[in-house]
């Protein structure tokens, strides 16, 4: 082979003298910079920022290359700061919030204008956030505001519950009902600060069959629902109507119902007495077996909604039931221990009673004599977003949530026309209609091809923009895009834009234009907790053990072994936190200062004893390990189709491979078809997840495991975990806020739903001429603070340094941007 | 010519396999096919015996994990991840060619049948036939692809690709049952070109008068189509035959390239291309070796086919 | 032969729909859904969306829409792009794939047909070898490897061409040379075969007998018959060119049909991937129904009842 490998060699080399040609020619051309490197002629910025953005409307796309170029286009209340990505004065001048943090209220500035001259006031800001929670916008962001009161009621269309006209509070349904806690004064007193600071009233899912579900599952929010003497609208004819028992309906009521319940058929004996125990019968009635499963229930006519109620209940538990019957016919057949238990776990119970839900059969099918419950709907002006005047906009949380002021930098918040999106409808963001307000405006945009922005003249702080114009042209490939770099058709590009293989060669010899940062953003491998294997903490860890990271992040050039949830070196005070937490979880497990101090380092025999403990003994077999008695059929590793996805894969299969002697088969997806099946936990073994950080904060890492359903993709949900996070949150003081976090982060280091791999790096390039663009963690870029550097000596020399080097220009602007902030 | 050997007669296949070893092209190809096969076969094995590499193998250490150029430990050099290119190559070649060949197979079989019968039986057949054949064309075979792998993958795969999959490469193996399916999808997309091509040179050949003779003999149907029709359209089916192996194989280097042809850690030569490509300016070894290995070989099979093509065709004889 | 071609183009709209059902019927097959992404949309958000895009209803329900909208050629906008509706997307991208494909056969026609015929003409010669090969060549290598090394030569070392994009005129030199490569080698070898068969076929011979000069038999006779072959990879090929050829599309960043087509493949972009196959199939049975009735031309052998 080696021979024809040889001639093959002597048959091409027309193709090796072309290659080696160039070969030779990037690294002999023994230029400073990579490729050609001319200065641009006019103010103008070339950035790729990947693909075709989803579209121009901030409020839809989740994703990071359009939110690249929709900050170019929009401005929020706050922007980020070039550098620590920490929220600097935009439209709003400065803010207060309250002492406990869950108000913000924000002062804007008076010039503000959009780009068609309108002028900007807190009304804008109000539509703007009204308009992102609405359901008819459809925006997958949404959720990023959930901690604004009543936005996800708005947004998941739901209904506070009504009772004799009241609305139903949750403090009403608490365990041990609490005093209503005294608002303190905070901004302006209005009307609607008095009903957003109320105490919280309950919301309801929209779906009929989940809010049958969360009503059943409150006993306290279910005798809400009971039937009131009052609510029954004809009693005489309702009782008259069972009386008659003309249908199997009635006629069931009948049998069921006590005799006395029935005196109201008489319309003379209908007093209150009567009536209650007509209510009454009924509420014992609807709390037993479900209607549904009565045939005769079929028989009527029932409204739409009912109709589907009824039908979903049936169809479920149809479903279950002949779920169940295969299950243990499996489990009959099983030979192994291990399945039989786990398909024990699979099997279903059937849905229990839900007396919300034949509550709501008998209203639909008596609509003349039974009044329907009090639901009322979450109205768009119920969330807590307030204009208190013109120029002061107040932000109102649900709870505290100490994170959200950096939230606010993300598109989802940014400004959208309220004139312009209702005149022209789904048609706005067309270049001839749209209308945005941050420093630069639409000038052309061609799909899939480029979308050109230039300098706005209405910006508010137009003197300080320094480009004429960006280009953004949508490139897809990494490969081609790096060509137009090195021929010097753009002039930077976005995160991740360097291949792999490349990342030495540019990393050393091209040290003016690498950017090379920590990340805001970690990939990990979430195990499978509901399954066996991995529903074993002992045989996670083995596997998280198993691993040399140390070797992995050295392998992938750009990353850092990542031997937490959170990435370190991302949020400072967090680390300390991290080190000081970790002390004292050192001195309660007893483990000496040395062990510790090794708790990193790759330890393959301790992955193999943990393994063994788990009860899967790892035997020496020739060279290597064994594990016989491991179950490597139950267990994959899933991953979507990507070049580093696919390196990570083969390294973690090769190193357990050789330490555990379990071979993992690897499983790639295309994306769509990967998401369900991790999302829904139907994976097994383990699935590949990246998560990059919504905001500057460690929550965003340690809210992936919280709560189910969650972002984790494990299926892990612990009560005390979800409860420290709580707590942490509520905590006031930011350094004690942090320890809290960090103990939580060990809690979850101890229970192992996912293992860490690495943080990762960026990995982009520019060229040296452009300044005041920074490798910040989310490599997110204000636009307005970049400019071309004409004199070729002030041209960025060593970029290592750039984060803590002083640019005259970027600092003087921020420092007068921020001088407003404590005005 | 000597008069015994008129007497034995020289069926068509021994005539054209003299006529084949007299192209020296031809010979020069399948010498290239058969050492390729041979060395995909034994290859790996041998490599593993030898220096302990397999197309898997990832060194534990860090400052291997990278590539290295063509050295004596490894004759065709590392990929990115240090892992032995040969035995990349030689595994990646297996697959290649198994996709080739099986894929022309299945649509030499389904397409020549299918392009003949609806040719020769003409009108209404033809017509439907060939709708059909329209209808196939325009559905998009990438979305039938992602769909096939997504929906018949993994867990979810026939048995009896299963069991396939379990003989070649082991119990369990997914990445295997994989390549079984894309064999199948490529199969069933590369038939539809050569239906319409055979259809064309039936048609044009069934007017002709030996066709009318056979007929007018009381020949049956089937007979005429796949003695006296099929031989005769023989030539162009075997050169289009020959370019559906590389075009099969191109197609499958084209899925690699999108991310949804072979699992890994297998490789295809096409994936392997795909991967070399692009670090061609720094590491060319990454695609030289793969590339030249599957033009090679493509090269063969092109010229085998060419010689195939002098060699069968029957009025070549006339000459 | 008029009603033959009046019958096939009545035919096209049944068949495209039948295209239409099966391509729906696959993105069903096939899992997630155009809003997943890495972030679990609560369930509610979910919800919205199936109700705004009529996901909710009974699967015959959506079919019947789906092919009423088809049958009055209004498939809605992209759901990943919402507020490009998909006729104007087809509008807009299918005019680059058009140009580069059409561009790219002229090309491959040129140097295939003259390739093909002469080294039919002289076979055996060196000529003959040399393109042959050349030729063959030009099949083993994808195009996703001729792209990049053209643009490594002409784009990033000699600096004479745009690495990508069409946003100048000199950006369609290479596309249009990496994507005709592949089919001038097609269409030699095509071309040389049938041109082969013909020359040594009876009506040649009786041509030449005629004693009609060399020059007439050529190209009244000989070529008309050789180019059958050609004639029937012309279509599918053609089609398949102005479609736009993905891997070019992606190596240039070019936004043509194609690229746009993968994408919404792979954002599973229902409304979109419909459109633009109920395009193309249009597209690709009207070429076949060219090549069908040019058949008849070039073969007089071959007739339509």
């Amino acid at each position: 082979m080696t021979k024809i490998g040889f001639k093959q060699v002597r048959n091409f080399s027309v193709l090796i003298v072309i290659s080696s040609f160039l070969l030779s020619c990037t690294s002999s051309a023994n230029n400073q910079y990579w490729g050609k490197t001319v200065l641009p002629k006019e103010n103008v910025l070339r950035y790729s920022s990947g693909s075709e953005s989803e579209s121009l409307d901030p409020q839809i796309p989740s994703g990071q290359p359009e939110a690249r170029i929709l900050s170019a286009l929009y401005e929020g209340l706050v922007e980020y700061d070039p550098k620590d990505m920490s929220p600097i004065p935009a439209i709003a001048e400065r803010w207060e919030s309250a002492t406990n943090r869950d108000e913000f209220v924000f002062y804007l500035r008076k010039n503000a204008k959009w780009s068609d001259g309108t002028p900007i006031t807190a009304k804008d800001f109000v539509y703007s956030f009204r308009r992102g929670f609405a359901p008819e916008t459809l925006s997958r962001t949404a959720a990023l505001g959930y901690p604004i009161k009543y936005a996800e009621a708005f947004n998941g269309k739901q209904f506070f519950v009504k009772r004799n006209g009241e609305f139903v509070l949750e403090k009403d349904l608490a365990e041990k009902p609490a005093d209503a806690p005294t608002v303190a004064p905070f901004g302006t007193e209005t009307e609607f600060r008095k009903f957003i600071k109320s105490p919280d009233r309950v919301t309801l899912p929209n779906g009929t069959l989940d809010r049958a579900r969360a009503i059943e599952g409150n006993p306290k929010l279910k005798a809400v629902f009971a039937f009131l003497p009052s609510e029954l609208k004809n009693a005489t004819a309702l009782a008259a109507k069972i009386k008659d028992s003309k249908d199997e309906l009635t006629k069931f009521l009948a049998a069921n119902l006590p005799p006395d319940a029935l005196v109201c058929a008489d319309a003379n004996a209908c007093n209150d007495a009567a009536k209650q125990s007509l209510a009454d019968g009924l509420n014992k009635v609807i709390d037993g077996n479900l209607f549904y499963t009565q045939e005769w229930f079929s028989s009527l006519t029932l409204s739409k909604d009912a109709q589907g109620l009824s039908d979903a209940i049936a169809a479920e538990n149809t479903k279950r039931t002949d779920g169940n019957k295969k299950l243990d016919q499996e489990i009959a057949d099983a030979t192994n221990e291990l399945t039989k238990t786990e398909k024990e776990k699979a099997k279903k119970k059937l849905i229990a009673k839900l007396a919300y839900a034949n509550r709501f059969l008998l209203e639909q099918t008596f609509t003349e004599e039974i009044a329907a419950a009090d639901l009322v709907a979450v109205k768009a002006e119920d969330i807590g977003a307030e204009a208190v005047d013109d120029y002061t906009f107040r932000i109102t949380l649900k709870q505290p949530a100490p994170y959200f002021l950096g939230l606010l930098t993300h598109q989802f918040f940014r400004l959208v026309p309220q004139h312009t999106i209702e005149k022209f409808k789904k048609d706005w963001t067309r270049p001839e209609n749209i209308v945005t307000c941050g420093a630069f405006k639409v000038k052309a945009h061609k799909p899939y091809n480029v979308l050109i922005v230039e300098k706005d003249p209405n910006y508010w702080d137009v003197a300080n923009v320094h480009l004429d114009r960006i280009e953004f042209p949508a490139v897809e490939e990494n490969t081609t895009r790096l060509n137009m770099y090195k021929a010097g058709e753009i002039d930077a590009f976005l995160n991740h834009g360097v291949p792999a293989a490349w990342i030495d060669d540019i990393r050393q010899n091209y040290t003016d234009e690498y950017l090379d940062f920590r990340e805001n953003a970690t990939s990990y491998y979430s195990f499978n907790v509901t399954k066996p294997p991995f529903d074993n903490v002992n045989v996670r860890k083995a596997f998280h053990l198993g691993i040399d990271r140390a070797t992995l992040s050295e392998s992938r050039k750009v990353t850092k072994p990542l031997y937490y949830y959170t990435p370190s070196g991302i949020f400072p005070e967090y680390d300390k936190a991290m080190e000081k937490v970790g002390e004292e979880v050192r001195k309660e497990k007893g483990i000496s200062a040395e062990d510790w101090a090794k708790r990193n380092d790759f330890n393959p025999e301790l992955a193999r004893k943990t393994l063994t403990d788990a009860g899967f003994p790892v035997v020496k077999s020739g060279n290597g390990w064994t594990c016989p008695t491991f179950p490597a059929d139950r267990v994959k590793l899933t991953f979507n189709t990507n070049e580093s996805n696919q390196r990570i894969a083969e390294f973690a299969q090769a190193q357990w491979k050789q330490n555990l002697g379990i071979t993992v088969p690897l499983q790639n997806m295309e994306f769509k078809t990967f998401l369900p099946l991790r999302n829904a936990l139907q994976y097994e073994g383990m699935s590949q997840s990246l998560w990059s950080g919504d905001y500057m904060d460690p929550y965003t890492f340690l809210g992936l495991h919280y709560g189910f359903p969650n972002d984790g993709g494990s299926g892990f949900n612990d009560d005390v975990y979800n409860k420290m996070l709580d707590e942490a949150n509520a905590e006031l003081d930011p350094q004690k806020r942090y320890e809290k976090l960090a103990r939580a982060e060990y809690y979850a280091l101890d229970k192992m739903p996912a293992t860490p791999l690495t943080i990762n790096a960026s990995n982009w390039m520019k060229k040296p001429y452009v300044k005041g663009i920074y490798p910040n963690p989310g490599t997110l870029h204000p636009w307005k603070f970049v400019y071309i550097e004409r004199d070729q000596a002030k041209w960025d020399k060593d970029v290592k340094n750039i984060m803590t080097e002083v640019d005259p220009q970027v600092d003087a602007e921020l420092k007068q941007l921020k001088s407003t902030m404590t005005k | 010519m000597e008069q015994q050997e008129i007497i034995k007669g020289t069926s068509l296949w021994q005539d054209a396999w003299k006529r084949l070893l007299r192209n020296k092209l031809a010979v020069f190809g399948m010498i290239v096919l058969a050492v390729m096969l041979i060395a995909v076969t034994f290859g790996p094995a041998i490599i593993y015996w030898m220096t302990g590499f397999t197309y898997d193998y990832i060194p534990p250490t860090g400052n291997l994990v990278r590539s290295f150029p063509p050295s004596l430990q490894h004759p065709m050099g590392t990929d990115d991840q240090g892992r032995d290119l040969l035995a990349r190559v030689l595994q990646g070649g297996r697959i290649s060619l198994a996709v080739g060949l099986i894929s022309t197979i299945v649509s030499l079989v389904i397409g020549v049948s299918y392009g003949a019968i609806a040719a020769y039986s003409g009108g209404r057949i033809d017509n439907v036939m060939m709708r059909i054949v329209d209808i196939l064309y325009s559905i998009p075979y990438i979305l039938l692809v992602v769909v096939l792998m997504s929906v018949f993958g993994g867990q979810n795969a026939p048995e009896w690709i299963k069991y396939l999959s379990a003989k070649v490469g082991g119990e369990g193996n997914q990445g295997m049952s994989q390549i079984f399916l894309l064999f199948f999808a490529l199969g069933l997309i590369s038939w539809l070109t050569m239906a319409r091509v055979v259809r064309g040179q039936v048609l044009s050949l069934k007017n002709q008068e030996f066709v009318l003779a056979a007929r007018a003999t009381g020949v049956s149907k089937f007979a005429i189509i796949f003695r006296h029709l099929v031989p005769n359209a023989l030539g162009p089916v075997i050169v289009y035959a020959t370019l559906t192996v590389p075009s099969v194989i191109l197609s499958e280097a084209f899925l690699s390239f999108l991310g949804i042809g072979v699992q890994p850690p297998y490789a295809s030569w096409g994936s392997l291309a795909a991967d070399g490509i692009k670090n061609l300016a720094i590491f060319p070894w990454q695609l030289i070796f793969p590339g030249v290995t599957m033009a090679l070989t493509l090269f063969s099979l092109n010229f085998l086919g060419d010689g195939l093509r002098d060699a069968l065709d029957p009025q070549t004889r006339k000459f | 032969m008029l009603s033959f071609i009046i019958r096939r183009l009545l035919l096209i709209i049944p068949m495209a729909l039948i295209v239409i059902t099966l391509t729906w019927g696959l993105i069903r097959l096939a899992p997630g859904n155009f809003y997943d992404n890495e972030k679990n949309l609560p369930k509610a958000v979910v919800d919205n969306i199936k109700e705004k895009y009529g996901l909710n209803k009974p699967w015959y329900q959506q079919y019947g829409i789906m092919l009423w909208n088809t049958i009055r050629g209004d498939f809605g906008d992209s759901v990943k792009n919402p507020g490009r509706s998909v006729n104007e997307m087809i509008r807009t991208h299918f005019p680059y794939s058009a140009t580069v494909g059409i561009l790219a056969y002229i090309l491959a026609l040129i140097i295939g047909l003259l390739a093909g015929t002469t080294a039919a003409l002289k076979q055996n010669s060196a000529f003959d070898y040399g393109s042959m090969s050349l030729a063959m060549l030009g099949l083993s290598v994808p195009n996703f490897v001729l792209g990049p090394i053209l643009v490594l030569i002409f784009a990033l070392w000699l600096f004479w061409l745009p690495t990508s994009r069409l946003e100048f005129t000199s950006g369609y030199i290479l596309p249009v040379i990496t994507l005709a490569g592949i089919y001038a080698a097609y269409i030699a070898r095509l071309t040389r075969a049938g041109m082969l068969e013909v020359l040594r076929s009876d009506y040649i011979r009786t041509a030449r007998a005629k004693g009609l000069d060399e020059k007439t038999v050529l190209l009244k006779h000989a070529l008309r018959g050789g180019l059958i072959p050609v004639i029937s990879f012309t279509g599918p090929a053609l089609a398949a060119l102005l479609a736009g050829t993905v891997v070019v599309e992606k190596v240039f960043a070019i936004p043509g049909l194609g690229n746009i087509f993968i994408q919404a493949i792979f954002n599973r972009d229902e409304p979109l991937i419909l459109g633009i196959v109920a395009f193309l199939s249009i597209l690709v049975m009207i070429f076949n129904l060219l090549v069908d009735i040019s058949y008849a031309f070039l073969d007089p052998r071959i007739r339509y009842e």
